[in-house]
């Protein structure tokens, strides 16, 4: 399916030869690698489907497939042929559209200027021509199942599945063999999915590929023919059907691990301890998010907090922190209730956050290592606002030598570490300011896989000295094997608590998916 | 026009008739008339009556200037409030001043929807401004043009306003005179805003006066912009790059009082200076006649006084005392006059702060 | 870094460019590091003193020059040392140069004049930082942009301005105040402006560099969010800043009525453009992070340097503007030229 002014593509690729492979693509950012030999095969005329969780390289890998991103290494081969994506054009030449999930539209133009945009029909190279324009335009739309869509409005007065339209109409408004949609039903009503089921199926049939992103597993059931699923910047599933491989193997393919990692020794007895909780929190609840949420955390004991994306892991976290104020409940540190809604409150007990989005929420990306670890004690190495820069460094080196950070160079900027190291950075600033309770929120997001048991060894160290460590994951391996106590999460209210060595984590993913559409 | 003379009348009949501001064109407005018994007979020459301090026709002028943001703006408007608290018959519609067009636009537009008799206009933009002063004659409201020349000599009645060629062909003549007589000398300008229309009327008539004085060179020139801040900052460097030079044209006294400060700063005293504007400070200054500053030139801000006698002149169907004509004239060009130390006491009183 | 070895990634050292020794612990001197950033600025000063060395060897290369280069640059330089704290914390202030207007004429009304020198001091300081606290009230307790908060208070102080001086200059008659510009009061040849301007660039350094206070600076420009999360008010550090950058304009109004021997309401034009063109092409960053003190001045010390090169040269203000929209230009471009060098 072309639109009428794009020629069709002239030679469709033999059947049997795959339209785009790509193979040991790699993509390294400072600090952390977020391709790490990904392989992707897609055929002609089918809806190839990638899974992966928030982090899992999803998104860098479209960006290298749109040519936004560089690959470090790999190799791209379409209709046979290596291929250079140098850049979004490039890309497009080939035939490559791609339809983001923040719709890269601009409000304040037309549809048909948005459909045409950057390749304008024109007379002598550089005179609009506007009613072609509209024209085209309005024949992509009705094709797509939107005629009423004026091509003369303002983008920004459509809503969101018309904008939708007017995203995939520009992908058509070229020569496209290939289209890649992230999350295309993500912000759709059911009637308007099926409309876009319809429209990728109509585009199949006429040989487009379709490279469809989505977390939900029942629209891969419906319309996906083959499944890709990527973990840690890997494919860990390379072309499984779509239709009848079992649900439970999906799930656990996107969170379970590739390689096992050796977790530490948990000390006797387990997570049982008569000691008094560091951390208790009381009815703690906010509306739209969580409700009801009780729970205790005693020194040297490691909690973790399961459930899906969504389920209300980060909120509890932060709200506990203070970072978000609770709508109902409370939370006790030492038996002294906090202020509720204070960060500042928060911190003075002891309470210290690592929080999911490390680079966005925790550090400062600019400075050395020293300065990020004394961001939270300053006043301790100063006297009347005076920094004593010695104590400082020292301080700060001896918390980060503590957590085996490398470089051991206090001044080294912290956005050339790598992932783990960075995390360790974020630890020590709660180490040197000597916090009582450890509020850890994926802590091994974006951490190379192999670092992961160092960091696994260095937060059970803490928990050894006393620390009571709350810990979020979306990995159910991860959870079960540092914490010493599990408790579930689903939909904002916690399900069951139980020692960890009596879970597993076929019945963990039962508890967090039970009910749910997915299951 | 005789030198000075006109300015000399208005000074010595200036204590007889209203004992505040007044100036050349006030003089002419005045100087037949002050002995007669009614403005309305008629005076010999013809049957107009012509305007004089009686009561008469009551008269509304509506009043819309720049914001008085400057020294002189702000006299601007405090001597058309004063000359119009002068006459009974007289009511001022005085707007608030504005520098945006739009604004003024909208502040006349109001006016002539008053019916206010008569319009005296400073604008802020003569170019940007023609077409409501057009709009204003064409509803039958005469248009007293302040300073700032309207595009079109269709859009007032009359234009009275200063001259700023002639400040500059008079400070150059001041100059001129005083150094004829030395060999080689050097004279430098402190400019105000270059952005700015007068600004380069003011150089050219410096340029054209010093002309005359083969002897005299101006070696440099630089533009401040009417501050006292960018006075004193360009006046520095002008002292740095100039070590040795005779005679300094400023062209405007606000920013003399920054270049003064300069000149205090660097103890430099081997010059003479002519400032202009006619600010008090620097009528003070001339008159103590301990500093480089030795004249100043005018640019009168009393013509927003005159303005007003002209409106209510306009406003009264009156003529113009002195003249023959029946009608008062379409524009007046007030004299630049050479404020020095021999003639400071007359002006002072014209001075503004 | 290739995709081969993934399984040891924990061994895999940071991949950056800095080749200072590893486990250099000592201190440095005094902290006298200087960036590459201002390196570059450096040179570019160098140049305009070569040029104006060469096109003008006997006014440009003297004593009374430099004092004059000096003078001219510490009214703004103390302006820029509060931008640069601002900048460097990620907001803005548009409205430095009415603070110095409205400072400047509230310290020269006749009223204030008869307090004395005290009297016009203390009224200038206190004007300033009063306008900097509304603008940190604002912008931290209220949640106003930076940008709309500090343009209404460029707007409201001009016209405050206006409304106390009706348009007229101040003139200064208190003679204490005026003898601080003449030659007589300098220090060793150096005029009290310049020692000013000198004590407010060292301390302004130092808080940056070595206070609790300009690490959190630095910290919420960088990050507020982390540097909420850490446990740092960024709320009342903003409201600081804003106080800074206004004390900084109230010392400012101050040196501008020694300087000029008046107040105006006119004062301060354009400040706020010339101090962050200051201290953007003194390498700090406009989305806040990073910037230094010495930058900042070095920027200020160029656009007088030009200024004045351009007046012994009775080249006009046309050419100085076009010139000074260059200078931007290069500098920002050089800059850039060697950061990405630094990162290599």
């Amino acid at each position: 399916m072309a639109p009428e002014h794009a020629a069709p593509p002239t030679a469709p690729p033999p059947p049997a030869g795959p339209l785009l492979t790509m193979s040991g693509i790699t993509k390294s950012f400072p600090g952390v690698r977020a391709l790490d030999g990904v392989d992707l095969e897609v055929l002609p005329g089918e809806v190839h489907c990638l899974l992966g969780q928030n982090g899992a390289g999803k998104s860098t890998l479209i960006k290298v497939l749109a040519g936004a991103h560089q690959p470090d290494g790999g190799r791209i081969t379409w209709g046979g042929e290596t291929v250079a994506l140098k850049s979004p054009i490039a890309a497009m030449r080939l035939g490559i559209a791609t339809i983001y999930q923040e719709l890269d539209l601009v409000e304040g133009l037309s549809v048909a200027e948005n459909v045409f945009l950057g390749h304008e029909p024109t007379t002598a190279g550089f005179v609009v021509r506007g009613r072609t324009a509209r024209t085209s335009a309005a024949a992509l739309l009705a094709r797509l199942g939107h005629p009423e869509v004026d091509p003369g409005r303002l983008v920004g007065s459509l809503s969101a599945a018309q904008q939708q339209i007017v995203s995939m109409a520009r992908a058509l408004s070229h020569d496209v063999r290939l289209i890649v949609m992230d999350e295309p039903s993500a912000a759709l009503d059911p009637d308007e999915v099926d409309n876009l089921f319809r429209i990728v199926a109509a585009l199949t049939a006429d040989g487009v590929a379709v490279v469809y992103i989505s977390h939900r597993l029942e629209e891969i059931r419906r319309i996906g023919d083959r499944v890709t699923v990527l973990k840690d910047g890997r494919a860990v599933a390379v072309g499984l059907p779509a239709r009848d491989t079992p649900t439970r193997d999906i799930v656990s393919l996107m969170t379970g691990r590739n390689v096992e990692h050796a977790f530490p020794q948990r000390p006797q007895p387990v997570g049982q301890t008569s000691a008094a909780p560091v951390l208790s929190v009381q009815g703690l609840a906010r509306q739209g998010e969580f409700e009801a949420i009780d729970l205790d955390v005693r020194p040297g004991e490691i909690v973790g907090l399961a459930g899906l994306v969504g389920s209300g892991r980060s909120e509890i976290l932060e709200t506990i922190y203070g970072a978000r104020r609770p709508t109902s409940g409370h939370v006790v540190v030492d038996g002294n209730r906090l202020r509720t809604g204070s960060v500042r409150a928060a911190v003075r007990a002891g309470i210290g956050l690592a929080p999911e989005e490390r680079k966005a929420q925790a550090l400062l990306m600019l400075e050395s290592v020293t300065r990020n670890v004394s961001v939270s004690t300053l006043s301790r190495f100063s006297r009347g606002g005076w920094i004593d820069r010695g104590t400082e460094r020292s301080a700060a080196q001896q918390a980060t030598r503590k957590l085996s950070l490398r470089p051991d160079r206090p001044e080294a900027r912290i956005r050339t570490l790598s992932g783990g190291n960075q995390q360790k950075a974020v630890l020590a600033r709660w180490l040197l300011r000597g916090c009582r309770v450890l509020l850890l929120d994926e802590p091994t997001r974006g951490v190379d896989v192999g670092a992961r048991a160092e960091l696994y060894a260095v937060i059970r160290r803490l928990a050894d000295e006393g620390l009571a460590v709350l810990l979020v994951s979306s990995e159910v391996p991860e959870v079960l094997g540092l914490a010493d106590r599990v408790l579930v999460l689903r939909e904002g209210r916690l399900v069951h608590t139980a020692p960890a060595h009596e879970l597993d984590e076929h019945r963990v993913l039962d508890l967090v998916m039970e009910g749910s559409p997915a299951a | 026009m005789p030198h000075n003379s006109a300015n000399s009348q208005g000074a010595t009949r200036r204590g007889i008739l209203f004992g505040g501001a007044a100036v050349s064109a006030t003089a002419l407005l005045t100087a037949c008339t002050s002995n007669e018994p009614s403005g309305k007979e008629a005076p010999a020459t013809n049957n107009q009556p012509v305007a004089d301090d009686k009561p008469g026709k009551k008269v509304t002028i509506g009043f819309a200037g720049p914001q008085a943001d400057h020294g002189w703006l702000n006299a601007i408007n405090e001597n058309a409030r004063e000359r119009a608290k002068k006459y009974p018959d007289v009511t001022l519609d005085i707007t608030e001043g504005s520098n945006d067009t739009a604004a003024q636009i909208g502040q006349i537009q109001t006016l002539i929807n008053k019916k206010v008799d008569v319009l005296v206009i400073l604008p802020t933009d003569g170019k940007a401004l023609t077409q409501v002063g057009l709009a204003a004659m064409k509803a039958g409201i005469p248009v007293v043009n302040l300073d700032r020349v309207f595009a079109s000599p269709q859009a007032f009645r009359c234009w009275i306003g200063g001259d700023n060629y002639g400040m500059g062909l008079n400070a150059g003549r001041y100059i001129g005179e005083k150094l004829k007589d030395k060999p080689n000398a050097k004279v430098i300008e402190l400019a105000g805003l270059d952005s700015l229309e007068l600004t380069k009327l003011r150089t050219q008539g410096f340029d054209d006066a010093l002309k005359n004085y083969p002897n005299i060179k101006k070696v440099a020139r630089q533009a401040a912009d009417f501050t006292v801040e960018s006075g004193q900052a360009k006046m520095a460097q002008l002292l740095q790059a100039q070590p040795q030079f005779d005679a300094l044209w400023n062209h405007d006294d606000d920013q003399g009082v920054g270049a003064l400060r300069a000149i205090a700063q660097a103890g430099r005293k081997d010059f003479l200076m002519v400032g202009g504007a006619g600010a008090k400070s620097a009528m003070d200054a001339i008159k103590a006649d301990n500093g480089v500053l030795k004249a100043t030139v005018l640019y009168p801000p009393t013509m927003s006084a005159s303005a007003i006698d002209l409106a209510r002149a306009l406003g009264q169907g009156k003529g113009i005392g002195g003249m023959s004509e029946l009608e008062i004239p379409a524009s007046v060009t007030l004299y630049s006059a050479v404020v020095t130390k021999e003639n400071v006491d007359d002006y002072l009183p014209q001075s503004f702060t | 870094m290739t995709h081969s070895d993934v399984s040891d990634a924990s061994e895999v050292k940071p991949q950056d460019g800095i080749t200072s020794p590893p486990h250099k612990s000592g201190r440095r001197p005094l902290g006298l590091r200087l960036d590459l950033r201002n390196l570059s600025l450096l040179g570019v000063l160098a140049v305009l003193i070569a040029v104006g060395g060469i096109t003008k060897p006997d006014q440009f290369l003297d004593t009374g020059n430099l004092q004059l280069v000096l003078t001219q640059a510490s009214v703004i330089g103390v302006v820029t040392v509060g931008m640069t704290f601002v900048i460097i914390s990620g907001g803005i202030d548009l409205s430095v140069g009415a603070i110095v207007a409205l400072a400047s004429v509230w310290a020269t009304t006749v009223a204030t004049q008869e307090y004395g020198f005290a009297g016009i001091l203390f009224t200038a300081v206190i004007v300033g930082t009063a306008c900097g606290l509304v603008n940190g009230v604002l912008i931290a307790y209220g949640r106003l942009v930076p940008f709309i908060a500090t343009l209404a208070m460029l707007a409201s102080a001009r016209g405050l301005a206006l409304q106390i001086t009706g348009g007229t200059t101040q003139i200064v008659t208190v003679d204490s105040v005026l003898d601080l510009g003449i030659p007589d009061a300098y220090v060793l040849g150096i005029p009290p402006l310049v020692l000013v301007f000198a004590l407010v660039t060292v301390v302004g350094w130092l808080i940056l560099n070595r206070t609790t206070f300009g690490r959190r600076t630095v910290a919420v420009g960088g990050n507020a969010e982390a540097a909420r999360l850490a446990g740092i008010d960024v709320r009342r550090q903003r409201l600081y800043l804003y106080l800074l950058s206004g004390l900084c304009c109230g010392i400012a109004a101050f040196m501008l009525i020694v300087l000029s021997g008046s107040g105006q309401n006119t004062n301060g034009n354009l400040y706020e453009l010339d101090a962050i063109a200051a201290a953007i092409i003194g390498g700090t960053l406009l989305t806040g992070g990073r910037g230094t003190i010495v930058g900042s001045v070095l920027g200020v010390l160029v656009f007088t340097t030009i200024t004045n090169i351009f007046a012994l040269n009775n080249l006009q203000s046309d050419v100085q503007q076009i010139a000074k929209g260059a200078i931007i230009v290069a500098a920002v471009l050089v800059q850039r030229r060697t950061v990405r060098d630094e990162h290599a």
